[in-house]
């Protein structure tokens, strides 16, 4: 996989700063959020609130849930954090094991290939006969579904080294953990990054659905009670800060990119 | 290898021969270069000069024949050699994730050279082949010119203090000026410094302003010519035009002819 090409970047292309760009997007943000505000409000008079609620009622929604469930959001995150990084670790693992044990590589290649095949769906049903525990089967689920993106980006990543640079770094005649520390490590940053950026999003859905239909604490399962009890607003609560919490997980990965990649000269395609 | 011989030569190459499926790259190449020594090889595109260079570096060993480098087999005894070699290539290399000064280091820190010594002497360095001020040292690769970036890379390579420099034309990418103040400055800091240097390249004149010594190989890596350069014949324009014409004689042989008188016109 090559570097990640933003959808972004051609806009820069127009000449225009990047301050207007910035100003132009937020308003065409609050654009879209009054419509959608306004469609509620619209719809809600029409129909029951357990079918659409009004906006001030989800507002209400928002905080009641924000104050009372908290700590599930926090056990959310903390469950994503958890399995983002053990297949972060994992995955590179798997992938420089692809890159530099040859005669692995096939077969790994092979069982990653397969794995990309399989639905999330099923890896849910299967946690759940598998596993008792609630935490164990969010985990596994996770797991299962983020390794082969990392292990086939890092593999990607490590093949992509330069011999020119692998031969230079030679030259000074280091150990192989010199080799790994002073060139593999920080050539895949650039990948690692890349690839938690992509996947992020749909972790953060994942552990929600996995939530769902294995516990009974966290966003999901919340989301899973509110439904059960006809609470549509707080079913649009949870979907509210669902779309924050994505959002502002998306923001921090950036921001890492943006600090640990410096070393980067800025693309600016014309 | 007895004491005495180690300190007489650096480098030592005896019939080494290097084939690629089954064409040799490189045929009983034999020659010796002393402490202190300049050593240019030249040569036209794919006379086996890396692959001579690559043997000496110790990246791949010689199908047979043998190589030293101060009294070490550079393949077989790899690590061994730490400190006492380095390479500067014909690209500057640099590690685009670390600043100027940070890939200066590069050799120091797997050295097991403290922070703040590494530090000390890659700022030193920097200063040595004339990039000046903390604000270029922090710069990365990218912000720096291409010139620069060679001085960063030949920096990078001296501060290990090694013995000995190779280097494969490295400065060949560059502009004309920029190419000749590079190696002018290479060639004072070399020889004030003492080092033993093999360098390679294809430009005659080059060999003839640094070297001490001129090894002219064709391919594969046989030696044709070896011309020895002092300062007053290096000075003395008759004898340098001549020596032009017979290298590039040399440099030619095995090919057709016309490219011997364009390359002497050149
Ligand atoms: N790793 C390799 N595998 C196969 N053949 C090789 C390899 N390295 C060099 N050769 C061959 O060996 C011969 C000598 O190559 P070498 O790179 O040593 O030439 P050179 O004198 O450095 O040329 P140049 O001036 O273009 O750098 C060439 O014919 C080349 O194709
Ligand atoms: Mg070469």
């Amino acid at each position: 996989m090559t570097d990640a090409v933003h959808p972004e970047t051609p806009q820069i292309a127009r000449g225009v700063s990047t301050a207007t760009l910035i100003k132009r997007d937020l308003w065409a943000n609050a654009v879209v959020i009054v419509l959608l505000i306004a469609g509620m409000q619209a719809w809600s008079g029409f129909v029951p609130n357990y079918i659409m609620p009004a906006p001030l009622e989800t507002a209400a929604a928002v905080g009641k849930v924000l104050t009372r469930d908290i700590g599930d959001i926090l056990i959310t995150l903390l469950r994503l954090f958890y399995a983002v990084g053990f297949a972060l670790v994992a995955g590179c693992l798997i992938g420089a094991a692809m890159a530099m044990i040859r005669p692995l590589q096939p077969y790994l290649k092979s069982i990653i290939v397969i794995n990309t095949g399989i639905p999330a769906l099923s890896w849910m049903l299967f946690a759940i006969f598998w596993f008792k525990n609630a935490e164990m089967r969010i985990f596994f689920i996770l797991a299962m579904i983020l390794i082969p993106f990392y292990a086939l980006n890092i593999y990607d990543g490590i093949r992509a080294l330069s011999t020119d640079l692998v031969e230079m770094v030679e030259t000074f005649r280091p150990t192989r953990l010199h080799v790994l520390r002073f060139l593999i490590l920080p050539h895949i940053v650039p990948y690692v990054l890349m690839t938690t950026k992509s996947i992020i999003g749909y972790a953060a859905r994942m552990t929600v659905f996995a939530e769902l239909l294995s516990s009974t604490i966290g966003m999901g399962a919340k989301m899973g009670l509110a439904q059960n009890n006809f609470h549509m607003d707080q079913v649009i609560a949870w979907t509210v800060l669902l779309v924050i919490l994505n959002l502002s997980l998306q923001g921090l990965v950036a921001g890492a990119e943006r600090l640990l990649l410096r070393w980067r000269p800025e693309v600016v395609v014309r | 290898m007895s004491a005495p011989e180690i300190n007489n030569h650096v480098i030592a190459l005896e019939r080494a021969s290097k084939f690629f499926a089954g064409n040799p790259a490189v045929e009983e190449l034999s020659f010796i270069v002393g402490r202190g020594e300049i050593v240019a090889l030249v040569g036209r595109t794919g006379a086996g000069k890396s692959t001579a260079l690559h043997m000496i570096m110790g990246v791949m060993p010689p199908d047979s024949g043998t190589v030293t480098v101060e009294g070490l087999d550079p393949y077989r005894q790899f690590r061994q050699l730490r400190g006492k070699l380095s390479v500067s290539f014909q690209t500057d290399r640099l590690l685009p994730w670390r600043t100027a000064v940070e890939n200066v280091e590069l050799g120091l820190q797997i050295g097991g050279v403290s922070a703040v010594e590494r530090r000390k002497r890659a700022l030193q360095w920097l200063e040595n082949v004339k990039i000046f001020g903390e604000e270029n040292a922090i710069k990365y690769p990218h912000q720096l010119s291409g010139g620069m970036r060679q001085r960063v890379s030949l920096a990078r390579a001296l501060a290990v203090d090694p013995a000995l420099v190779l280097l494969d034309e490295s400065f060949s990418q560059l502009d004309h000026v920029t190419s000749s103040t590079l190696r002018a400055d290479f060639a004072t800091l070399v020889r004030r410094l003492g080092k033993t240097c093999v360098l390679i390249t294809h430009r005659i004149d080059d060999a003839l302003e640094m070297a001490d010594r001129i090894l002219v190989l064709a391919a594969p890596a046989r030696l044709m010519l070896e011309v020895t350069v002092t300062p007053a014949l290096r000075a003395d324009a008759k004898w340098r035009e001549r020596q032009h014409h017979d290298i590039a004689a040399a440099m030619a042989v095995g090919m057709t002819p016309e490219p011997v008188t364009s390359a002497a016109a050149s």
